[in-house]
């Protein structure tokens, strides 16, 4: 099955945020939970991006490529690039991966490639 | 509300410091209480953010209180972010300008290199969003070179301008006995000479090491009091006028233009407003310059300099001392240092000094309306305290 990154859809005013809040950002009316879980888009462009040369200590890299991507339905998203030379505004597609590990758990975000 | 003064001020080194956590807090508690003569307080609040974390211990207003044998009274921890220290400040204020106490003490402590610096690194990002944000990496330094970028871009400031504000900085640090780094830098050095690579290696993307500050140990402290009992020091009455705190998004990917720092907008707003000045009638300020952008980009948010013109005043020589608006006169987060629950504390007993005429080499002639801007999480909860001269 194809994994996603969902983001929260009000049932009442349609307000769709990412990532969770209890109470809607759009009508600040919602009852509790009463959202639709929407999967969102995998294409967007590159909004903006660093080469972090001092990751946290349990990535095993030399350098971790960041990026804040705009979707092709209008949210944003943080994320990791797998692209060596990134520029701003460039299309982008993205997959969901394992973005970090501890002892115990795995943890899954998106990760960005050049299209 | 009552008016509420600033009675006496301390602070330590910033620096690495080998002592615990509690003597870090309780030292500049102790110049503090030289200094204004003052032996007992109502109410004490320690800002700290990482004890836990870095120091394995919580409860730390209960463990200073007692080592300053300041018992029986009331004491809290403040933590929030590296807002920590003006949040603290804020505490005070309304106690005191409420009437529910009259004489407080605000103590900011760190002690952060008791650990390494990635671990140092990595609690300070454990502010990001937990699963939007932390989980792929991100740091505070991830978060400003993405900033940096996109500011950068959108009005051509370069890497030059950020290296000015560091070079300014830094000389500022030269006559700060208390700061972190006592090293003067210059453009050259570190961007344009052959070793400027090693000197001066890539960070975050854009941003450089010089581009960061250091993460430092250290602790400062404010007594606040009334009218009343501040004529009986005997010290230069200096105001705290204004206190405004705002926040914004907790992911940075949120906010509608992400080069927009609206919680310093309008924490800024708020304490000009309270404290019935202008950015205008501003004679010295200490900004958040955890990394070198932010402080061009305070510098316009506060409302010193229109969107965009804030590294054209860098260059200008505008902010530096001896220009028109001093900024950062004590070297900053930059030079001075950065202990983050104790900074915010650190740059109002900047402020106290410059007004009261005891800053020395680095003294701003005539200050007399001081203001501070303590920038918690990446822009997500910022405090912004106003401070004025009364003749």
């Amino acid at each position: 099955m194809e994994k996603n990154i969902y983001a929260y859809k009000c049932k009442r005013c349609g307000y769709v945020q990412y990532p969770y809040r209890t109470i809607c950002r759009g009508c600040h009316e919602n009852d509790h939970n009463e959202f639709d879980i929407v999967a969102m888009s995998k294409k967007g462009k590159l909004v903006t991006f660093t080469h972090l040369y001092n990751p946290p200590s349990d990535f095993e890299t030399v350098f971790l490529t960041l990026g804040i991507v705009e979707l092709d339905d209008g949210n944003r998203i943080t994320c990791q690039l797998n692209i060596s030379k990134p520029k701003m505004g460039m299309e982008v597609t993205g997959k969901v991966e394992v973005v970090r590990k501890d002892e115990y758990n795995k943890y899954y975000g998106i990760v960005f490639y050049e299209n | 509300m009552r008016d509420v003064y600033v009675a006496g001020i301390g602070i330590t080194s910033f620096t690495r410091l080998e002592f615990p956590l509690v003597e870090i807090a309780a030292y500049p508690g102790l110049m503090a209480m030289k200094e204004s003569g003052i032996k007992s307080i109502d109410q004490l609040y320690v800002a700290n953010m990482g004890a836990s974390r870095a120091n394995h211990q919580t409860g730390l207003a209960s463990a200073v209180i007692d080592n300053m044998s300041l018992t029986p009274a009331g004491a809290e921890t403040i933590e929030n972010g590296p807002a920590s220290g003006a949040s603290a400040i804020k505490q005070g204020f309304m106690a005191v300008a409420s009437g529910m106490y009259d004489t407080v003490m605000v103590i900011g402590a760190e002690r952060m290199r008791e650990v390494n610096t990635l671990e140092a690194t990595d609690f300070v990002a454990t502010l990001t969003h937990p699963m939007a944000e932390y989980i792929y990496g991100v740091t505070l330094p991830a978060l400003a070179g993405m900033f940096a970028r996109l500011y950068m871009e959108k009005y051509g400031v370069t890497s030059r301008h950020l290296a000015m504000v560091a070079v300014k900085n830094h000389k500022h640090a030269m006559d700060n006995f208390y700061a972190h780094l006592h090293e003067e830098i210059t453009i050259e050095g570190i961007l344009d000479s052959p070793d400027a690579s090693t000197n001066n290696p890539m960070i975050a993307d854009p941003l450089r090491y010089y581009d960061m500050c250091p993460v430092s140990d250290g602790g400062a402290c404010l007594i606040l009091t009334t009218a009343e009992i501040a004529k009986k020091t005997g010290k230069p009455m200096v105001r705290l006028a204004g206190v405004g705190q705002a926040t914004d998004t907790h992911a940075v990917h949120d906010r509608k233009d992400p080069t927009d720092l609206l919680a310093v907008r309008g924490a800024a707003s708020k304490s000009f407003a309270m404290a019935g000045v202008t950015p205008k009638d501003v004679h010295v300020a200490e900004l958040h310059d955890a990394f070198t952008i932010l402080e061009i980009a305070e510098s316009e948010e506060v409302g010193f300099f229109e969107r965009g013109q804030g590294h054209i005043a860098l260059q200008e020589g505008y902010t530096k001392l001896g220009g028109k608006l001093p900024i950062n006169p004590s070297g900053g987060l930059k030079a001075k240092g950065h202990p983050v629950g104790a900074t915010g504390v650190g740059q109002a007993h900047e402020i106290v000094l410059q007004l009261r005429g005891e800053a020395g080499k680095r003294q701003v002639k005539n200050a007399k309306v001081g203001f501070t801007c303590n920038f918690g999480g990446f822009g997500n909860n910022v405090v912004c305290l106003t401070f004025v001269k009364e003749a």
